[in-house]
């Protein structure tokens, strides 16, 4: 038994981490230690993607309004005040050309690459083809600062922007 | 608008899809260094009582989130908490680690056999296994206030639901039972990772403790680390 030639627990071990013992191991444990370094892993998806930029960001929020086109309708978002901070009261302003929609467009927030829940801001109509809301960008503990905002446009679609915030 | 019931629902639903996807990456770290730290012994009870304290602290929080109707400035108040307890969670994950690896006398500090070695050996010694057990309770209050991004974006929609509510009673009670709503939903996931890494099916289990302590370590050391950038 390989309890048995390792010793009790807290003795040491010359080839505890050795080669010998890890071929010894049985195949449940050789199992579960490889489980266990592929979880870790990816549990600390930080240290393997540092700040999740895969994605590309395509707004410079702190800048301006990032602007696109949802089918014909230009479609563009505002975030209030800049530069666009996590953990503080946003306002956006969303400005709808064209058509309008039937119903109130509403914005959901997210982070790239990992969920963090449903964050959903409700605009109101602020004027002809502007609407308005307040919402919250948190603050990820894993340092990652890449956001998107998926901007619903009821009967018409929807539009991402992605973009950084600032801690 | 959602209705209160359905909010209730898709809270819940959220709390339960984040903890798979969510928690168990963030938090999970947390949970297996404190079932590895039992080495063996029965993990439910402990886990069950730690996800209770962590719950109550929700609660708590969606409460004061209902009553002040203000995400921003309610954590903005406990800010500084947040960053010190995950300093203590990645230290606490540090001390756990080298106490499995045997590289310090503690023995197993939420365990039954200490070596009576040293002062803090021997405190830790003194607690029964049944007081051990109820320990987690406290700390899951404690590590309830962990900064994690879901768990902010639950106590926006608490702040949200209070500033809807009458008045602050009512507020105070929405917000806690969206919160409750919320860490109930994520206990499966961090209940799974628990049994997951309860290792007494293994017979050949020291190798495994050695490994895990090493891991348990670096992510320790990876918590503060992190909490210091906070």
């Amino acid at each position: 038994m390989l309890t048995k030639q390792l010793g009790t627990y807290g003795g040491a071990h010359p080839t505890l981490l050795g080669e010998e013992s890890l071929v010894r191991l049985n195949p449940k444990a050789r199992l579960f230690v490889t489980i266990f370094c592929v979880a870790t892993l990816s549990l600390c998806p930080t240290l393997v993607s540092p700040d999740g930029k895969t994605k590309r960001i395509d707004c410079d929020a702190h800048a301006g309004p990032c602007v696109a086109y949802l089918e014909a309708t230009l479609v563009s978002l505002e975030m209030s005040p800049k530069p666009v901070k996590a953990m503080q009261e946003l306002t956006f302003t969303l400005g709808i050309g064209g058509e309008q929609p039937a119903a109130n467009p509403y914005i959901d927030l997210g982070m790239v690459g990992m969920d963090m829940g449903r964050n959903r801001v409700n605009l109101t109509p602020e004027a002809d083809g502007v609407f308005r809301g307040t919402g919250v960008i948190v603050r990820c503990p894993s340092g990652r600062r890449i956001w998107k905002a998926t901007v619903f446009v009821p009967d018409v679609g929807s539009v991402e922007f992605v973009f950084d915030v600032v801690y | 608008m959602l209705s209160t019931e359905t909010i209730y629902f898709v809270v819940l639903s959220a709390g339960f899809a984040l903890g798979f996807g969510h928690c168990i990456g963030m938090c999970g770290p947390i949970v297996a260094s404190l079932s590895l730290s039992m080495r063996g012994r029965k993990v439910l009870v402990p886990h069950l009582l730690y996800n209770a304290g962590r719950i109550t602290t929700y609660g708590l929080l969606g409460g004061i989130m209902g009553v002040a109707g203000s995400f921003t400035r309610v954590v903005t108040e406990i800010a500084s908490i947040q960053k010190g307890v995950m300093i203590f969670a990645g230290l606490l994950i540090i001390m756990l680690g080298l106490a499995m690896g045997g590289w310090i006398p503690l023995g197993r500090i939420f365990g039954e056999d200490c070596a009576p070695m040293g002062f803090l050996a021997r405190e830790f010694g003194k607690m029964s296994e049944t007081r051990s057990t109820v320990a987690f309770y406290p700390l899951g209050l404690l590590l309830g206030l962990l900064p994690c991004g879901p768990v902010y974006t639950a106590l926006v929609a608490a702040a949200r639901a209070g500033m809807e509510a009458t008045h602050s009673l009512n507020g105070f009670i929405i917000g806690m039972s969206l919160m409750l709503c919320f860490g109930l939903g994520t206990v499966p996931a961090l209940l799974l990772v628990a049994k997951l890494v309860d290792l007494r099916w293994l017979r050949s289990r020291e190798i495994i403790y050695r490994i895990s302590s090493v891991m348990m370590i670096a992510v320790g050391i990876y918590f503060v680390v992190r909490a210091i950038r906070y």
